[in-house]
């Protein structure tokens, strides 16, 4: 339990460091956004319009400190602000629409790719200078050294635009009623295929060096020795017995990877023009809507930092040391 | 062996895996591509990653969605552009009185809105009292020229204004109405994103919208009897020009105004029977602006010569895949074919391809060469300027690199820049550039084009902002011209003073026309039949042509394949 | 002093021997060297990669052996162009990744206490924060160009070494050599410079190299996405402006394709070169090898029997 808070206040802090971040960013950087931001108004409204935009976009003139307790108060009620590009939409409403498609995406992609990279590891220690040992690593290090969008380019330049087997974009048909039924599932899984596919090819071979490295120390293991010596199957020793313990560095590198495949992920959403947070971030961007890109930035880590707390939920399962020496 | 067959079993069995998934993608639906559901125009126009729902018809500061000015709310008149005139919609007559200063419209009767009210004049007049209330909702600056709107019946508004400004009927005309009944109980106009739209255009009911698609149903009481002849228009989130093109290229979509390269290859070629584009060239000018309150472009003789320096043939090649032409020395788009004076046409000395007189002209200017054959000013300083254009806008960037290269061949140093567009346009508009591409500004008439080139009344200060002629050029013969037509009703008196506005360009030289734009306009002939084309030129076909109600008249003219063929076999 | 520069040269030794005696190492060094020639000399032989040498979009011929980019340019001179801004960008935020891990990472790893809570904590905090997004914001805030691409890369990239190489130096602080130097009264940044960081001269090469490969990556995603200099010729720019123009939809593989490659091959040769390394240096692999050589001198198949090595310290 004492684990478990200790991760948590960890977390907060995290979540609070980005906050902060994203408070004094725009407002360390040289250049003034606010008259990047008025200029697009100029001329449209009037100058008390504009002054009631500079307090929904908190560019009041009110000490520094008083506007930082303004802002984390604001978030903390959910409130990010105005978009400045869809306007008067809030930030919120604009990202919340793309959210659970970028999740989707990055997280099927760091899964499926963990246990196929893993399995993969696996098999090549177990059979260590055999086939796989010696053509998987070097294969799936080139293949990671792609880009990832280079990669989706690729992949959707063959497979959708010259052999049309599958979609050039959006995460659904535009025809199909979103719902829990076998049509639309297929069809997400039709659209995801492609994105998912090149995320996972240039993400495995970290799996699969991790996982070889341990399990090549974890298959010297006595214990495993013994239970090979009791004429126990195989599979059964290589799974159970070596490859959970060896488990434990991936997971733990797992966690710190899903930040990375998430940025990934958010240029491979562009390739394909997935409706999650990838197009919206740099369209934010290049229009200066200052407001939606820190919104964006900001969901982006609370997600993130989620999905790390849940597997450290993981981590302490499969770690009977972590479980020990907390309860 | 045991070993050795289970080493080949592992990826045999994620092949297997990867098989079964992709044979559940594929077959899911039954079929590779989804065909598009009948009687639904797919229309490809903005570029959003995610569409954000918002169908307010008068907001400037917001980014509303293409049907509400396309096709939801009407204006009093259409513009056709191709024709040069304007069509009555919500008005039918016009008259002007008191020697041009009062403007009376008289509205149509039959008209409802979508939720079955009656449309009336007290609507016009209620639309112009919310945009003199909020100056952010008045988008065309209509009452920088009106005193007042009235209502003098049911049908009729009359329209006071502060000055003689008979050009002001094409903004009044252009002026979308929204409802009293509405938007009279509207706390804040400017921010109300109008969720579920009421109005008197041919598609008003919000069928479906997610973020990556939104369909508007049929306006239930439309005045036009038995229009539009299709019953929705479908709007798919596309976040590029690219991804737009491919989904167009992969019938995808009926209706697009992409720049789509090489059009014949990539997307005419694939489907010859339903695949059509018509791109006539109708759009802005495209100018090299230089900025003649910089030395030496404040002499003509300079402007001149790097006019003529410029191979705009080799530009039509390279940078627009010939999909436009020279400008001519009017710098007139083919919108405004009917205005053309041949008496300016034949003045003209500088636009055009001579490198010869070019160099002529710079020597008589007094910028000689240097020995590295760069020419040098009066201090010895070479001639060394940026031309500006937009980061990502690749068709501007091949221009300028046409229009750099032409210049090393007289003897200037020009280095092709480019930036973001925001920090480009602050540039331009501040008139903190050299040299520049940039395009026009077009109205009904003329008079808007040579307004925003040669207004004395538009340069402002370096430094300031200028909403246009950001090259600074003023004349006072222009001015005087320009005068005259603010008050000049009569057609041919406009055409005569067009015709005058034309000569004083060529004579003055205030800025460097490359090619007019077109109009970009893609289209789905195999499932909708009636668009716009050089046969058949009724309006513009591009659905970027918004502005002034012009999809409007695409839109109740479509008819779907299937209905047209249904129609023909009924009256054999 | 002398110790100092022993422990360096053994540092670097060991990669040179690694060069020569592992496969893929060697194969690494060839490519990378490769470019690094490309980057210095090529440049010099190919015509200025944004002149407009022809219609845009031509395939690949024998007057243009990549074809022309939709802007009309000589797509293997911007790719040779390319390859030297972007090592050098790439190199030079490898180097700074780890300096900046260094700094903090061994002062949080020697000093201890407090100190390095605080700074464990930071850098866990950047650890889990994620990179890309906010580089991009950053990025957004500072105008274009090569110099707010390195400092974004080094603001979301530093945490990793910081990590690794505070784990290394809490390994050698116990070492007797560092006991001996504390004993011996010298100052903290002497123990710092000359015992501790000599001897970690090829973990730090390594990481040199491994942060690279994250920099060219990174870079080139950062400036796809046209937040680098659009206007400069880059391998990222030419994969924004390939994009820009359409290449999907006109064929035009040439104008992505290669710059792809080339960004792959760096990241394979440098990746190759760490793990041949690894390999080498490593005592459980390098034991593992041992034996196996022993086996099929023997000629007997290598099969699953591992060597059992005491565990070591080699995963910090």
């Amino acid at each position: 339990m004492r684990y478990l808070l200790k991760r948590i206040g960890f977390y907060l802090l995290a979540a609070w460091v980005a906050l902060t971040l994203n408070f004094f960013l725009p407002r360390l950087m040289p250049g003034d956004p606010a008259t990047a931001l008025f200029a697009r108004f100029k001329g449209t409204l009037g100058p008390e319009a504009l002054e009631a935009l500079r307090e929904t976009f908190g560019l009041t003139d009110a000490p520094l400190i008083i506007q930082y307790f303004t802002y984390l108060g604001h978030v903390l009620q959910g409130d990010l602000g105005i978009s400045v590009a869809y306007y008067p939409s809030p930030v919120l409403d604009v990202i919340s629409s793309g959210l659970v498609w970028t999740i989707l995406l990055a997280g099927t992609a760091v899964i499926v790719s963990f246990i196929i990279g893993s399995l993969l590891g696996v098999a090549a220690a177990w059979w260590r200078f055999g086939r796989i040992d010696t053509i998987m690593p070097p294969l799936s290090a080139l293949l990671g050294a792609f880009p990832y969008f280079w990669l989706a380019m690729v992949a959707l330049y063959i497979f959708g635009f010259q052999l049309g087997w599958f979609p050039l974009g959006h995460a659904y048909g535009d025809g199909v009623t979103p719902g829990f039924n076998f049509a639309f599932i297929a069809d997400v899984v039709r659209h995801a295929f492609l994105p998912v596919g090149t995320v996972v090819i240039a993400t495995i071979g970290g799996w699969l060096l991790t996982m070889r490295n341990t399990m090549v120390s974890v298959l010297g293991m006595d214990y495993v020795n013994l239970a090979r010596a009791k004429g126990l199957s195989p599979t059964r020793v290589a799974l159970r017995y070596a490859a959970r313990n060896a488990l434990l560095p991936s997971v733990t590198g797992f966690g710190m990877s899903l930040g990375f495949v998430l940025g990934g992920s958010l240029l491979t959403e562009i390739v394909f023009s997935y409706p999650g947070q990838g197009y919206l971030l740099v369209q934010a961007v290049r229009s200066q809507d200052y407001a939606l890109m820190q919104g964006i930035f900001l969901i982006i880590t609370f997600a993130v930092l989620g999905a790390n707390f849940l597997v450290d939920l993981v981590q302490l399962w499969l770690d009977p040391r972590i479980r020990e020496a907390t309860s | 062996m045991r070993a050795r067959l289970g080493q080949a079993a592992l990826p045999v069995m994620l092949a297997a895996l990867l098989v079964a998934l992709a044979t559940v993608s594929l077959t899911g639906c039954g079929q590779e591509r989804e065909p598009l559901p009948e009687g639904v125009l797919v229309v490809s126009q903005e570029q959003q990653a995610s569409w954000i729902r918002n169908f307010n018809p008068l907001t400037t500061a917001s980014s509303v969605r293409w049907p509400t000015l396309a096709g939801i709310y009407e204006p009093l008149y259409v513009f056709n552009s191709v024709k040069s005139e304007f069509v009555p919609w919500l008005a039918v007559g016009y008259e002007w009185r008191e020697h041009n200063r009062v403007l009376r419209m008289t509205t149509r009767d039959g008209v409802r809105w979508s939720d079955g009210q009656p449309f009336s004049a007290r609507d016009v007049v209620f639309t112009f009292e919310l945009m003199r209330e909020h100056a952010a909702l008045d988008r065309r600056g209509a009452w920088d020229f009106l005193e007042d709107v009235r209502l003098i019946n049911d049908n009729t508004v009359e329209f006071r204004f502060e000055r003689v400004f008979v050009l002001g009927f094409g903004e009044i005309a252009a002026q979308l109405i929204v409802p009293e009944h509405v938007w009279a109980d509207i706390e804040d106009p400017v921010a109300h994103p109008n969720e579920n739209p009421v109005a008197t255009g041919p598609f008003t009911e919000v069928r479906l919208f997610r973020n990556q698609v939104f369909e508007l149903g049929k306006n239930p009481y439309y005045w036009q009897e038995g229009r539009p002849a299709f019953d929705a228009i479908r709007m798919p989130a596309l976040p590029s020009n690219d991804r737009a093109n491919l989904a167009l290229v992969f019938d995808e979509i009926d209706w697009a105004g992409n720049f789509v390269p090489a059009i014949d290859r990539v997307f005419v070629d694939r489907a010859p029977e339903s695949h059509a584009y018509w791109f006539p060239l109708t759009g802005s000018t495209i100018f090299l602006y230089t900025n003649t309150v910089r030395e030496p472009f404040d002499d003509i003789r300079v402007r001149k010569a790097l006019s003529l320096a410029i191979d705009r043939e080799l530009m039509i090649d390279v940078a627009v895949f010939r999909y436009s032409r020279p400008a001519d020395p009017t710098a007139l788009s083919d919108g405004f074919a009917s205005w053309r004076d041949s008496t300016a046409i034949a003045a003209n000395d500088w636009v055009g391809f001579d490198l010869e007189r070019a160099n002529a002209l710079l020597d008589e200017a007094g910028y000689a060469r240097g020995e590295d054959g760069f020419r040098v000013d009066a201090e010895g300083e070479r001639l060394t300027f940026e031309v500006l254009t937009v980061s990502g806008w690749s068709d501007w960037v091949r221009a300028a690199q046409v229009i750099s290269r032409g210049y090393a061949e007289i003897g200037i140093d020009a280095s092709v820049r480019t930036y973001d567009f925001g920090a480009w346009f602050q540039r331009v508009q501040e008139g903190d550039f050299d040299m520049t591409l940039g395009w026009s500004y077009e109205g009904p008439t003329p008079y808007t084009f040579y307004y925003w080139l040669m207004a004395s009344e538009t340069v402002e200060p370096v430094g300031e902002i200028a909403p246009g002629n950001w090259h600074r050029h003023g004349s006072a013969r222009a001015d005087s011209i320009l005068t005259a037509f603010e008050g000049e009703a009569d057609p041919d008196g406009q055409k005569h003073l067009a015709a005058l506005l034309q000569r004083t360009f060529v004579a003055e030289a205030p800025a460097i026309p490359l090619y007019p734009n077109p109009s970009w306009a893609e289209f789905n002939i195999g499932r909708f039949e009636g668009f716009p084309t050089a046969e058949n030129p009724y309006a513009d076909p591009s659905p970027n042509k918004f502005d002034r109600g012009e999809c409007l008249l695409v839109l109740t003219n479509l008819v779907p394949r299937s209905r047209a063929a249904d129609e023909a076999s009924a009256g054999e | 002093m002398s110790g100092r520069r022993h422990s360096a040269i053994a540092g670097l030794a060991a990669w040179a021997d690694a060069v020569r005696h592992d496969k893929r190492a060697a194969a690494g060094a060839w490519i990378i060297g490769f470019f690094i020639l490309l980057a210095v000399f090529g440049p010099l032989i190919v015509n200025d990669p944004n002149e407009l040498v022809g219609m845009p979009l031509q395939p690949p011929s024998a007057e243009h052996l990549l074809g022309t980019t939709g802007q009309g340019q000589d797509v293997l001179a911007q790719l040779v162009v390319g390859t030297r801004s972007s090592l050098l960008i790439g190199f030079s935020v490898g180097l700074t990744v780890v300096f900046v891990g260094a700094l903090i990472g061994v002062t949080a790893g020697y000093l201890g206490g407090r100190v390095d809570a605080v700074l464990s904590l930071l850098f866990n905090v950047f650890l889990v924060i994620p990179g890309l997004p906010l580089a991009i914001v950053i990025a957004a805030y500072l105008p274009a160009g090569p110099l707010t691409i390195g400092f974004v890369l080094v603001i979301a990239g530093w945490a990793w070494n910081a990590r690794v190489l505070r784990a290394q130096t809490l390994a050698h602080r116990n070492r007797d050599f560092v006991s001996a130097a504390i004993v011996a009264g010298e100052s903290n940044w002497r123990i710092v410079t000359a015992e501790i960081l000599p001897n970690m001269t090829s973990l730090l090469v390594s990481q040199v190299i491994g942060g690279t490969v994250y920099a060219i990556g990174a870079q080139v995603g950062l400036e796809f996405l046209g937040l680098g200099d659009v206007s400069a010729v880059t391998w990222g720019t030419n994969l924004y402006w390939a994009q820009n123009d359409s290449a999907l939809l006109t064929g035009a593989w040439w104008t992505f394709a290669p710059t792809g490659l080339c960004v792959a091959l760096v990241g394979f040769g440098l990746t190759m070169l760490n793990s041949g390394f690894d390999e080498i240096t490593n005592p459980r692999l390098r034991l593992q090898r041992a034996w196996r050589a022993y086996l099929i001198k023997r000629g007997e198949r290598p099969g699953r029997s591992t060597p059992v090595v005491a565990a070591g310290e080699d995963h910090a």
